[in-house]
């Protein structure tokens, strides 16, 4: 499945919404998407990742480019994430700088 | 120009009477259209009054060009000459009255065959910008070949081979093997640089640098430890140090798997820096995971990295991949996944180059016509059964 993402900011907490397979050839889009919303008044990021089935090393790149933009401080929490992707992330060690959650 | 079309593109008040009758006189077909009822494939030749302006006229023109061949179109005067005037300037060939047969005809040819010659060095320019990037890519991919081992190291009793597929003419993947430790000691190394293509790729040339120069010269440390565990913990904290002091807004990061092997015991000592984890498969049965001892390199500033240790015994073999081999896809997307690659492991190999072409084979099969989407890195290490030399080198030499 061909990816989707969408993002939302209200009040400091910028909502990225993403599904179907993040991967080298989608990873750009979501990159931009990342530049454009995570600005400095941002103070948390939420990714809801419940539709999202696969995610490879260039997406985990964006999650951490995310990191990275975000500064220290500001927590990243990751939703609904699928055993498969979690265990992508879990694998790098990058876990440890996010938050992981089972639901909102 | 045998049954050559022409079609005449005018406001529907307009008087063409003059170009139509001209152009018939001239063998055309002619038809008639206004500027938005025109199709793509709709003459050979399309005259547009100039009435329409530069703009509309411009994105007509774009509409009609085709992948193959483009109708050439020229313009012709409405009431306002200033029109005409800046069609010209915008690159467009014109006609102007008296629309006299003889004279239509040779301002056509020549129009047409500008037009032909225009389409020509265009796409002779993109062609050429085109052979360009391919040869700086092969030039690339050439390069980063010489960044990898010419051949592996092979100490007496143990056999080491790699397999390393591109999906691309540059790669984010890498192995290396090399002697430490004035040869007492072997270093292996996986290594998946995240994303692919060319930031990959030189990405990969420096890390690989990293690690080999760093435990290449680093000593052999507190006598108390094994000689191989200071180079092997230096190499890759020392590499993670320096990118992420200087490459951290980059984002790009590795992960890897470097090993220390003693050949004289068949202890390894490893580092797994947030790699997919490399399978032990003993002689006797059993297959053991060397999960993570530490993140992948290049990710954060502070990571701390444990080392691991394990053993070969005769007839054990080790094999570290790449993640492209288990997300392999076939045709309907489907991965090649860890349970099969783990049962072509398990079973009995000969050697080391047996077991590597067989899931090479296998993964070749599974992926079938469909397009290699990652890059694909095996290395397997095998420690012979002693006294029965069944590697292939063996054979051979």
């Amino acid at each position: 499945m061909s990816f989707q993402a969408k993002v939302r900011s209200q009040d400091g907490v910028v909502t990225f919404r993403l599904a179907g397979e993040l991967d080298s050839r989608s990873a750009p889009r979501f990159h931009e998407m990342i530049t454009q919303a995570v600005v400095p008044a941002a103070r948390k990021l939420v990714l809801q990742m419940d539709e999202l089935s696969y995610m490879s090393s260039a997406g985990l790149r964006c999650l951490v480019y995310a990191h990275q933009r975000a500064g220290n401080g500001v927590d990243i929490e990751l939703v609904g994430t699928q055993p498969e992707v979690a265990e992508t992330i879990r694998l790098t060690g990058f876990d440890r700088s996010l938050i992981m959650r089972a639901h909102r | 120009m045998t049954s050559a079309t022409a079609l005449l593109v005018a406001e529907p008040a307009a008087c063409t009477d003059e170009l139509d009758r001209a152009l018939r006189d001239d063998g055309f077909e002619v038809s008639h259209a206004d500027i938005d009822g025109v199709e793509s494939q709709a003459a050979d030749l399309v005259l547009v009054s100039a009435s329409f302006g530069l703009h509309r006229i411009a994105l007509l023109s774009q509409r009609l060009a085709g992948p193959e061949d483009s109708p050439t179109v020229v313009v012709f005067p409405g009431e306002d000459l200033e029109e005409l005037q800046a069609c010209v300037r915008g690159g467009f060939d014109y006609v102007v009255p008296p629309f006299l047969p003889a004279l239509l005809r040779t301002r056509l040819t020549s129009c047409r065959e500008r037009g032909r010659l225009t389409r020509a060095v265009e796409e002779m320019a993109a062609v050429a910008s085109l052979r360009e990037y391919e040869r700086d890519l092969s030039i690339a991919r050439e390069i980063q070949s010489g960044f990898l081992p010419d051949e592996l190291p092979c100490p007496p009793g143990w056999e080491l081979a790699a397999r390393f597929r591109p999906a691309k003419q540059v790669a984010g993947d890498f192995y290396d093997g090399f002697d430490l430790a004035d040869g007492r000691r072997l270093g292996l190394v996986v290594a998946d640089v995240c994303d692919k293509g060319i930031g990959a790729a030189l990405f990969m040339a420096l890390i690989r640098t990293l690690v080999r120069h760093t435990a290449q010269h680093t000593g052999t440390g507190d006598p108390a430890c094994d000689i191989g565990v200071e180079p092997l913990r230096q190499a890759v904290c020392g590499t993670n140090r320096y990118l992420a002091r200087n490459h951290l807004r980059q984002g790009y990061f590795a992960t890897l798997f470097f090993g220390v092997l003693d050949p004289d015991t068949g202890m390894l000592f490893y580092i797994n820096g947030g790699h997919n984890p490399p399978v032990l498969a003993r002689a006797a049965g059993g297959r053991f995971l060397l999960e993570p001892t530490g993140p992948a390199v290049g990710m954060m500033p502070d990571s701390e990295f444990a080392i691991g240790q394990t053993r070969l015994l005769p007839g054990d073999q080790l094999f570290v991949y790449t993640d492209g081999v288990v997300e392999a896809r076939d045709n309907g997307g489907g991965q090649f996944g860890t349970e099969r690659m783990l049962d072509l492991i398990g079973r009995p190999a000969s050697c080391a180059d047996v077991l590597l072409d067989r899931v090479d084979e296998r993964l070749r099969r599974h992926v079938g016509s469909a397009e290699q989407s990652d890059d694909i890195t095996m290395l397997a290490l095998r420690r012979q059964v002693r006294g029965r030399p069944t590697g292939r080198r063996e054979a051979q030499g």
